[in-house]
Protein backbone atom coordinates (compact mmCIF):
# COMPACT_ATOMS: atom_id res chain seq x y z
CA UNK A 1 0.00 0.00 0.00
CA UNK A 2 1.35 3.19 -0.96
CA UNK A 3 1.53 6.71 1.19
CA UNK A 4 -0.46 8.33 -1.85
CA UNK A 5 -3.05 5.50 -1.42
CA UNK A 6 -3.47 5.48 1.44
CA UNK A 7 -3.62 9.24 2.56
CA UNK A 8 -6.99 9.33 -0.32
CA UNK A 9 -8.53 6.23 2.51
CA UNK A 10 -9.06 8.57 5.47
CA UNK A 11 -12.49 8.95 5.28
CA UNK A 12 -12.73 5.58 5.10
CA UNK A 13 -10.47 4.63 8.21
CA UNK A 14 -12.33 7.20 10.26
CA UNK A 15 -15.73 5.47 9.07
CA UNK A 16 -14.88 1.82 9.57
CA UNK A 17 -15.18 -0.40 12.40
CA UNK A 18 -11.71 -1.34 14.17
CA UNK A 19 -12.27 -4.55 13.04
CA UNK A 20 -12.82 -4.29 9.21
CA UNK A 21 -10.26 -5.69 6.97
CA UNK A 22 -9.44 -2.71 5.00
CA UNK A 23 -8.85 -0.48 8.38
CA UNK A 24 -6.70 -2.91 9.54
CA UNK A 25 -4.36 -2.83 6.43
CA UNK A 26 -4.29 0.95 6.82
CA UNK A 27 -3.31 0.73 10.37
CA UNK A 28 -1.11 -1.37 9.57
CA UNK A 29 0.77 1.02 7.41
CA UNK A 30 0.50 3.77 9.74
CA UNK A 31 2.73 1.71 12.13
CA UNK A 32 5.47 1.74 9.95
CA UNK A 33 4.96 5.24 8.08
CA UNK A 34 4.83 8.49 10.64
CA UNK A 35 4.68 10.45 7.43
CA UNK A 36 0.93 9.34 6.64
CA UNK A 37 0.78 8.74 10.87
CA UNK A 38 1.27 12.48 11.15
CA UNK A 39 -1.30 13.14 8.10
CA UNK A 40 -3.46 11.19 10.21
CA UNK A 41 -3.62 12.66 12.95
CA UNK A 42 -4.16 16.31 11.95
CA UNK A 43 -6.67 15.14 9.68
CA UNK A 44 -8.15 13.10 12.64
CA UNK A 45 -7.92 16.42 15.20
CA UNK A 46 -9.45 18.69 12.19
CA UNK A 47 -12.13 16.09 11.22
CA UNK A 48 -13.17 15.93 15.60
CA UNK A 49 -12.84 19.87 15.47
CA UNK A 50 -15.89 19.59 12.82
CA UNK A 51 -17.55 17.38 14.86
CA UNK A 52 -17.75 20.01 17.52
CA UNK A 53 -18.97 23.00 15.75
CA UNK A 54 -22.26 24.46 17.26
CA UNK A 55 -25.27 24.72 15.09
CA UNK A 56 -26.94 27.52 15.98
CA UNK A 57 -30.84 26.65 16.87
CA UNK A 58 -33.40 28.25 14.21
CA UNK A 59 -35.63 30.52 16.35
CA UNK A 60 -39.71 29.95 16.92
CA UNK A 61 -40.00 32.86 13.81
CA UNK A 62 -39.07 30.43 11.72
CA UNK A 63 -41.74 27.82 12.37
CA UNK A 64 -44.40 31.05 12.73
CA UNK A 65 -43.09 32.28 9.31
CA UNK A 66 -43.51 28.79 7.72
CA UNK A 67 -46.97 28.53 8.82
CA UNK A 68 -48.25 31.49 7.74
CA UNK A 69 -46.47 30.75 3.96
CA UNK A 70 -48.27 27.39 4.19
CA UNK A 71 -51.73 29.27 5.35
CA UNK A 72 -50.92 31.53 2.29
CA UNK A 73 -50.02 29.03 -0.15
CA UNK A 74 -53.25 27.22 0.33
CA UNK A 75 -55.39 29.81 -0.13
CA UNK A 76 -54.39 31.02 -3.23
CA UNK A 77 -54.56 27.33 -4.57
CA UNK A 78 -57.94 27.73 -2.95
CA UNK A 79 -59.20 30.53 -5.05
CA UNK A 80 -57.17 29.37 -7.91
CA UNK A 81 -58.88 26.34 -8.35
CA UNK A 82 -62.45 28.16 -7.59
CA UNK A 83 -61.23 30.68 -10.34
CA UNK A 84 -60.75 27.79 -12.89
CA UNK A 85 -63.95 26.17 -12.50
CA UNK A 86 -66.93 28.38 -11.91
CA UNK A 87 -65.60 31.20 -13.03
CA UNK A 88 -64.68 29.93 -15.86
CA UNK A 89 -67.97 28.80 -17.18
CA UNK A 90 -69.56 31.97 -15.97
CA UNK A 91 -67.13 34.08 -18.35
CA UNK A 92 -68.19 31.50 -21.37
CA UNK A 93 -71.65 31.52 -20.68
CA UNK A 94 -71.99 35.84 -20.45
CA UNK A 95 -69.96 34.90 -23.78
CA UNK A 96 -71.99 32.41 -25.86
CA UNK A 97 -75.18 33.48 -24.91
CA UNK A 98 -75.98 37.47 -25.80
CA UNK A 99 -73.64 37.39 -29.00
CA UNK A 100 -75.37 34.56 -30.80
CA UNK A 101 -75.56 36.55 -33.78
CA UNK A 102 -72.15 37.61 -34.22
CA UNK A 103 -71.85 33.54 -34.23
CA UNK A 104 -74.16 33.28 -36.84
CA UNK A 105 -72.72 35.89 -38.93
CA UNK A 106 -68.55 34.68 -38.32
CA UNK A 107 -70.04 30.99 -39.14
CA UNK A 108 -71.88 31.77 -42.36
CA UNK A 109 -68.85 34.00 -43.31
CA UNK A 110 -66.94 30.37 -42.82
CA UNK A 111 -69.02 28.64 -44.67
CA UNK A 112 -69.00 30.78 -47.41
CA UNK A 113 -64.81 31.17 -47.41
CA UNK A 114 -64.86 27.27 -47.23
CA UNK A 115 -66.78 27.23 -50.46
CA UNK A 116 -64.22 29.49 -52.57
CA UNK A 117 -61.51 27.89 -50.98
CA UNK A 118 -62.42 23.99 -52.25
CA UNK A 119 -63.55 25.92 -55.54
CA UNK A 120 -60.32 26.94 -56.22
CA UNK A 121 -58.56 23.82 -54.96
CA UNK A 122 -60.38 21.42 -57.03
CA UNK A 123 -59.14 23.01 -60.24
CA UNK A 124 -55.29 22.29 -59.62
CA UNK A 125 -56.43 19.09 -57.68
CA UNK A 126 -55.37 17.16 -61.14
CA UNK A 127 -51.69 18.75 -61.35
CA UNK A 128 -51.68 17.59 -58.09
CA UNK A 129 -52.67 14.21 -57.42
CA UNK A 130 -49.41 13.24 -59.73
CA UNK A 131 -47.16 14.93 -57.54
CA UNK A 132 -48.38 13.52 -54.41
CA UNK A 133 -48.70 10.37 -56.11
CA UNK A 134 -44.65 11.16 -56.91
CA UNK A 135 -44.14 11.62 -53.51
CA UNK A 136 -45.80 8.59 -52.19
CA UNK A 137 -43.55 6.46 -54.11
CA UNK A 138 -40.60 8.03 -53.06
CA UNK A 139 -41.52 7.95 -49.29
CA UNK A 140 -42.45 4.12 -49.98
CA UNK A 141 -39.42 3.76 -51.34
CA UNK A 142 -36.73 5.62 -48.71
CA UNK A 143 -38.98 3.46 -46.40
CA UNK A 144 -37.79 -0.04 -48.05
CA UNK A 145 -34.62 1.66 -48.04
CA UNK A 146 -33.87 2.60 -44.63
CA UNK A 147 -35.37 -1.38 -43.14
CA UNK A 148 -32.77 -2.31 -45.69
CA UNK A 149 -30.04 -0.83 -44.10
CA UNK A 150 -31.47 -1.03 -40.67
CA UNK A 151 -31.62 -5.22 -41.16
CA UNK A 152 -27.51 -4.66 -42.75
CA UNK A 153 -26.08 -3.02 -40.12
CA UNK A 154 -27.77 -4.49 -36.90
CA UNK A 155 -25.78 -7.22 -37.32
CA UNK A 156 -22.84 -5.12 -37.08
CA UNK A 157 -19.78 -5.86 -34.48
CA UNK A 158 -19.75 -2.30 -33.25
CA UNK A 159 -22.17 -1.50 -30.89
CA UNK A 160 -22.20 2.37 -32.24
CA UNK A 161 -23.65 0.65 -35.34
CA UNK A 162 -26.42 -1.20 -34.41
CA UNK A 163 -27.52 1.47 -32.47
CA UNK A 164 -27.81 3.75 -35.40
CA UNK A 165 -29.75 0.45 -36.97
CA UNK A 166 -31.97 0.51 -33.97
CA UNK A 167 -32.77 4.38 -34.50
CA UNK A 168 -33.57 4.12 -38.41
CA UNK A 169 -36.60 2.41 -37.47
CA UNK A 170 -37.65 5.97 -35.83
CA UNK A 171 -38.42 6.75 -39.11
CA UNK A 172 -40.06 3.54 -40.25
CA UNK A 173 -43.72 4.19 -39.49
CA UNK A 174 -44.61 0.67 -41.06
CA UNK A 175 -42.09 -2.07 -39.75
CA UNK A 176 -42.88 -5.53 -41.47
CA UNK A 177 -42.13 -8.65 -39.85
CA UNK A 178 -38.28 -9.00 -40.38
CA UNK A 179 -37.56 -5.49 -38.85
CA UNK A 180 -39.58 -6.52 -35.67
CA UNK A 181 -37.94 -9.74 -35.72
CA UNK A 182 -34.56 -8.58 -35.82
CA UNK A 183 -35.17 -6.11 -33.28
CA UNK A 184 -36.84 -8.57 -30.94
CA UNK A 185 -33.49 -10.94 -31.49
CA UNK A 186 -31.20 -7.68 -30.70
CA UNK A 187 -33.33 -7.27 -27.88
CA UNK A 188 -33.24 -10.93 -26.64
CA UNK A 189 -29.55 -11.51 -27.08
CA UNK A 190 -27.31 -8.32 -27.92
CA UNK A 191 -24.55 -8.33 -25.48
CA UNK A 192 -24.53 -4.66 -24.70
CA UNK A 193 -26.64 -3.15 -22.57
CA UNK A 194 -27.44 0.26 -24.08
CA UNK A 195 -28.59 -1.26 -27.59
CA UNK A 196 -30.90 -3.78 -25.65
CA UNK A 197 -32.53 -0.26 -23.96
CA UNK A 198 -32.48 1.53 -27.26
CA UNK A 199 -33.79 -1.09 -29.11
CA UNK A 200 -36.60 -1.70 -26.19
CA UNK A 201 -37.55 1.59 -26.75
CA UNK A 202 -37.84 1.57 -30.34
CA UNK A 203 -39.71 -1.30 -29.92
CA UNK A 204 -42.46 0.13 -27.81
CA UNK A 205 -43.69 2.48 -31.16
CA UNK A 206 -44.98 -0.69 -32.67
CA UNK A 207 -46.74 -1.93 -29.53
CA UNK A 208 -50.12 -1.32 -30.86
CA UNK A 209 -49.31 -4.37 -32.61
CA UNK A 210 -50.92 -7.49 -30.53
CA UNK A 211 -47.67 -9.94 -31.74
CA UNK A 212 -45.38 -7.22 -30.74
CA UNK A 213 -46.59 -7.05 -27.25
CA UNK A 214 -47.01 -10.89 -26.69
CA UNK A 215 -43.63 -10.66 -27.72
CA UNK A 216 -42.99 -8.03 -25.25
CA UNK A 217 -43.80 -10.52 -22.40
CA UNK A 218 -41.59 -13.20 -23.76
CA UNK A 219 -38.72 -11.24 -23.63
CA UNK A 220 -39.17 -10.32 -20.46
CA UNK A 221 -38.08 -14.14 -18.98
CA UNK A 222 -34.81 -14.02 -21.35
CA UNK A 223 -33.53 -10.29 -19.55
CA UNK A 224 -30.17 -10.46 -17.13
CA UNK A 225 -29.34 -6.92 -16.70
CA UNK A 226 -31.56 -4.97 -14.41
CA UNK A 227 -31.93 -1.82 -16.62
CA UNK A 228 -33.43 -3.85 -19.04
CA UNK A 229 -35.72 -5.45 -16.48
CA UNK A 230 -36.87 -2.54 -15.28
CA UNK A 231 -37.68 -0.50 -18.42
CA UNK A 232 -39.77 -3.24 -19.28
CA UNK A 233 -41.49 -3.53 -16.47
CA UNK A 234 -42.09 0.30 -17.35
CA UNK A 235 -43.31 -0.06 -20.90
CA UNK A 236 -45.71 -3.22 -18.77
CA UNK A 237 -47.44 -0.71 -16.87
CA UNK A 238 -47.51 1.78 -19.43
CA UNK A 239 -49.31 -1.13 -22.11
CA UNK A 240 -51.07 -2.50 -18.93
CA UNK A 241 -50.38 -5.57 -20.55
CA UNK A 242 -51.39 -7.80 -17.37
CA UNK A 243 -50.44 -11.34 -19.29
CA UNK A 244 -46.87 -10.06 -17.37
CA UNK A 245 -47.79 -10.34 -14.25
CA UNK A 246 -46.86 -14.36 -14.42
CA UNK A 247 -43.71 -13.53 -15.74
CA UNK A 248 -42.82 -11.00 -13.36
CA UNK A 249 -43.98 -13.62 -10.80
CA UNK A 250 -41.45 -16.07 -12.05
CA UNK A 251 -38.63 -13.33 -12.26
CA UNK A 252 -39.34 -12.94 -8.34
CA UNK A 253 -38.83 -16.22 -7.28
CA UNK A 254 -34.85 -16.46 -8.73
CA UNK A 255 -31.95 -15.93 -6.48
CA UNK A 256 -29.90 -13.33 -6.14
CA UNK A 257 -32.31 -11.15 -7.72
CA UNK A 258 -31.05 -7.25 -7.74
CA UNK A 259 -33.24 -5.56 -4.47
CA UNK A 260 -33.98 -2.73 -6.69
CA UNK A 261 -35.37 -5.13 -9.48
CA UNK A 262 -37.36 -6.89 -6.98
CA UNK A 263 -38.86 -3.54 -5.65
CA UNK A 264 -39.21 -1.89 -8.94
CA UNK A 265 -41.53 -5.82 -9.95
CA UNK A 266 -43.21 -5.56 -6.84
CA UNK A 267 -44.97 -2.36 -7.57
CA UNK A 268 -45.22 -3.12 -11.48
CA UNK A 269 -47.30 -6.16 -10.18
CA UNK A 270 -49.08 -3.98 -7.84
CA UNK A 271 -49.87 -1.49 -10.45
CA UNK A 272 -51.05 -3.98 -13.00
CA UNK A 273 -53.78 -6.31 -10.80
CA UNK B 1 -44.18 13.94 0.35
CA UNK B 2 -46.44 12.29 -2.39
CA UNK B 3 -49.37 12.95 -0.48
CA UNK B 4 -48.33 16.75 -0.79
CA UNK B 5 -47.90 16.00 -4.23
CA UNK B 6 -51.43 14.49 -4.22
CA UNK B 7 -53.29 17.56 -2.52
CA UNK B 8 -52.70 17.06 0.96
CA UNK B 9 -50.84 20.44 1.33
CA UNK B 10 -51.33 19.72 5.29
CA UNK B 11 -48.93 16.55 5.50
CA UNK B 12 -46.15 19.47 4.30
CA UNK B 13 -46.04 20.67 8.00
CA UNK B 14 -44.78 17.52 8.88
CA UNK B 15 -42.10 17.64 6.30
CA UNK B 16 -40.74 20.87 8.12
CA UNK B 17 -41.20 19.13 11.54
CA UNK B 18 -38.86 16.68 10.13
CA UNK B 19 -36.75 18.44 7.87
CA UNK B 20 -35.95 22.01 9.26
CA UNK B 21 -33.44 21.30 11.52
CA UNK B 22 -31.53 19.45 8.70
CA UNK B 23 -32.16 21.96 5.94
CA UNK B 24 -31.05 24.79 8.66
CA UNK B 25 -27.74 23.39 9.36
CA UNK B 26 -26.71 22.49 5.76
CA UNK B 27 -27.91 26.28 4.49
CA UNK B 28 -25.97 27.77 8.39
CA UNK B 29 -22.88 25.84 7.54
CA UNK B 30 -23.12 26.62 3.98
CA UNK B 31 -23.82 30.68 4.55
CA UNK B 32 -22.24 30.67 8.30
CA UNK B 33 -25.17 32.91 8.89
CA UNK B 34 -28.27 32.21 11.41
CA UNK B 35 -30.88 35.09 9.95
CA UNK B 36 -30.21 34.23 6.37
CA UNK B 37 -30.11 30.45 6.90
CA UNK B 38 -33.58 31.18 8.14
CA UNK B 39 -35.28 32.73 5.17
CA UNK B 40 -33.11 30.59 2.86
CA UNK B 41 -35.05 27.43 4.83
CA UNK B 42 -38.29 29.33 4.32
CA UNK B 43 -37.54 29.49 0.47
CA UNK B 44 -36.94 25.53 0.41
CA UNK B 45 -40.09 24.47 1.55
CA UNK B 46 -41.84 27.36 -0.70
CA UNK B 47 -40.45 25.46 -3.61
CA UNK B 48 -41.28 22.11 -2.37
CA UNK B 49 -44.56 23.67 -2.63
CA UNK B 50 -44.25 25.31 -5.85
CA UNK B 51 -42.71 22.30 -7.53
CA UNK B 52 -44.38 19.48 -5.59
CA UNK B 53 -45.45 17.80 -8.75
CA UNK B 54 -41.29 17.48 -9.61
CA UNK B 55 -40.85 14.96 -7.30
CA UNK B 56 -41.43 11.62 -8.91
CA UNK B 57 -41.29 9.65 -5.74
CA UNK B 58 -38.74 7.42 -7.60
CA UNK B 59 -35.89 8.56 -5.56
CA UNK B 60 -35.49 9.82 -2.40
CA UNK B 61 -37.42 12.62 -0.67
CA UNK B 62 -33.95 13.55 0.91
CA UNK B 63 -32.07 13.93 -2.08
CA UNK B 64 -34.85 16.09 -3.77
CA UNK B 65 -35.24 18.34 -0.61
CA UNK B 66 -31.01 18.70 -1.43
CA UNK B 67 -31.67 19.17 -5.01
CA UNK B 68 -33.78 22.33 -3.87
CA UNK B 69 -31.84 23.37 -1.18
CA UNK B 70 -28.95 23.63 -3.54
CA UNK B 71 -30.59 25.65 -5.72
CA UNK B 72 -31.85 28.03 -3.58
CA UNK B 73 -28.52 28.46 -2.34
CA UNK B 74 -27.13 29.16 -5.46
CA UNK B 75 -30.05 31.71 -5.97
CA UNK B 76 -29.40 33.76 -3.21
CA UNK B 77 -25.47 33.44 -4.00
CA UNK B 78 -26.39 35.18 -7.43
CA UNK B 79 -27.49 37.98 -5.79
CA UNK B 80 -26.17 38.61 -2.93
CA UNK B 81 -22.64 38.19 -3.77
CA UNK B 82 -20.88 39.19 0.10
CA UNK B 83 -19.67 36.46 2.03
CA UNK B 84 -21.11 36.18 5.53
CA UNK B 85 -18.51 35.36 8.84
CA UNK B 86 -18.72 37.21 12.05
CA UNK B 87 -15.44 38.75 12.96
CA UNK B 88 -14.04 38.28 16.55
CA UNK B 89 -14.91 41.30 17.65
CA UNK B 90 -18.68 41.25 17.43
CA UNK B 91 -17.90 37.49 19.03
CA UNK B 92 -16.18 39.14 21.85
CA UNK B 93 -19.12 41.64 21.96
CA UNK B 94 -21.39 38.84 22.35
CA UNK B 95 -19.99 36.63 24.97
CA UNK B 96 -19.00 39.36 27.40
CA UNK B 97 -16.18 39.57 29.91
CA UNK B 98 -14.97 37.48 32.92
CA UNK B 99 -11.85 34.61 33.27
CA UNK B 100 -14.66 31.93 32.27
CA UNK B 101 -15.50 34.05 29.43
CA UNK B 102 -11.87 33.85 27.88
CA UNK B 103 -12.54 29.97 27.87
CA UNK B 104 -15.57 30.26 26.40
CA UNK B 105 -13.89 32.78 24.10
CA UNK B 106 -10.87 30.63 23.12
CA UNK B 107 -13.17 27.40 22.20
CA UNK B 108 -15.48 29.63 20.29
CA UNK B 109 -12.53 31.02 18.22
CA UNK B 110 -11.50 27.40 17.53
CA UNK B 111 -14.87 26.56 15.81
CA UNK B 112 -14.87 30.34 14.78
CA UNK B 113 -11.97 30.12 12.81
CA UNK B 114 -12.62 26.77 11.57
CA UNK B 115 -15.84 28.52 10.38
CA UNK B 116 -14.20 30.68 8.86
CA UNK B 117 -11.50 28.35 7.05
CA UNK B 118 -14.77 26.65 5.55
CA UNK B 119 -15.53 30.31 4.12
CA UNK B 120 -12.31 30.58 2.26
CA UNK B 121 -13.03 27.20 0.51
CA UNK B 122 -13.92 27.24 -2.70
CA UNK B 123 -18.03 26.42 -2.95
CA UNK B 124 -17.48 22.85 -4.33
CA UNK B 125 -15.26 21.66 -1.48
CA UNK B 126 -17.38 23.43 1.36
CA UNK B 127 -20.47 21.50 0.00
CA UNK B 128 -18.86 18.44 0.03
CA UNK B 129 -17.43 18.74 4.06
CA UNK B 130 -20.76 19.91 4.76
CA UNK B 131 -22.61 16.74 3.20
CA UNK B 132 -20.28 14.58 4.37
CA UNK B 133 -18.82 15.49 7.74
CA UNK B 134 -22.06 18.16 9.29
CA UNK B 135 -24.81 16.30 7.32
CA UNK B 136 -23.54 13.08 8.37
CA UNK B 137 -24.88 11.63 4.86
CA UNK B 138 -23.59 8.45 3.24
CA UNK B 139 -21.28 8.99 0.10
CA UNK B 140 -24.24 7.08 -2.33
CA UNK B 141 -26.13 9.66 -1.12
CA UNK B 142 -24.39 12.35 -1.29
CA UNK B 143 -23.54 11.11 -5.26
CA UNK B 144 -26.87 11.42 -5.66
CA UNK B 145 -27.53 14.98 -4.89
CA UNK B 146 -24.22 15.86 -6.38
CA UNK B 147 -24.95 14.05 -9.58
CA UNK B 148 -21.64 12.21 -9.76
CA UNK B 149 -20.56 8.77 -8.83
CA UNK B 150 -20.00 7.47 -5.65
CA UNK B 151 -15.58 7.82 -6.23
CA UNK B 152 -15.90 11.15 -7.28
CA UNK B 153 -17.56 12.04 -3.75
CA UNK B 154 -14.51 10.03 -2.38
CA UNK B 155 -11.91 11.81 -4.54
CA UNK B 156 -13.45 15.28 -3.42
CA UNK B 157 -13.64 14.75 0.19
CA UNK B 158 -10.13 14.25 0.64
CA UNK B 159 -8.93 17.17 -2.17
CA UNK B 160 -11.57 19.36 0.24
CA UNK B 161 -10.15 18.15 3.58
CA UNK B 162 -6.11 18.57 1.94
CA UNK B 163 -7.49 21.92 1.61
CA UNK B 164 -9.09 23.21 5.06
CA UNK B 165 -6.27 21.06 6.82
CA UNK B 166 -3.71 23.67 4.55
CA UNK B 167 -6.18 26.79 5.58
CA UNK B 168 -6.82 25.75 8.68
CA UNK B 169 -3.87 24.49 9.77
CA UNK B 170 -1.92 27.84 8.21
CA UNK B 171 -4.23 30.74 9.85
CA UNK B 172 -3.80 28.56 13.66
CA UNK B 173 -0.20 28.75 13.29
CA UNK B 174 -0.26 32.42 12.65
CA UNK B 175 -2.79 33.10 15.52
CA UNK B 176 0.00 31.35 17.45
CA UNK B 177 2.93 33.49 16.60
CA UNK B 178 0.41 36.96 17.17
CA UNK B 179 -0.41 35.42 20.74
CA UNK B 180 3.17 35.11 20.87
Amino acid sequence: MTCEHTKAQFTDWINKDPADPERIRIDRHLAECPDCQEEFTSSKQLWDMMGQVEVEVPTEKMRVNFNTMLGEYKETVRSRNKYSLDNFIDAIRQFVIPQWTVQLTFSLLLVGLGWIIGFRMNRSERAETAYTRQIDTLATQIQEMRQTMMLALIENPSATERLRAVSYTNDITDANDKVIDALFSTLDNDPNVNVRLVTLEAITQYAADPLVREKLVQSLAKQDSPMVQVELADVMVKLQEKRSIKTFRKILRQENLNELVKNKIEQTIKDLS
Amino acid sequence: MLRVKSGDLDKMGLLFERYHRTLFSFLYHMTGRADASEDLVQNVFYRMLKYRHTFTGEGEFRTWMYHLARNVLNDSIKQNKSRYHENVHELADKIGGGISADLEFEKKQDSDMLHKAMGILSDEHREILVLSRFQELKYDEIAGILNITEGAVKVRVHRALGELKKVFFTNANRKKAHDL
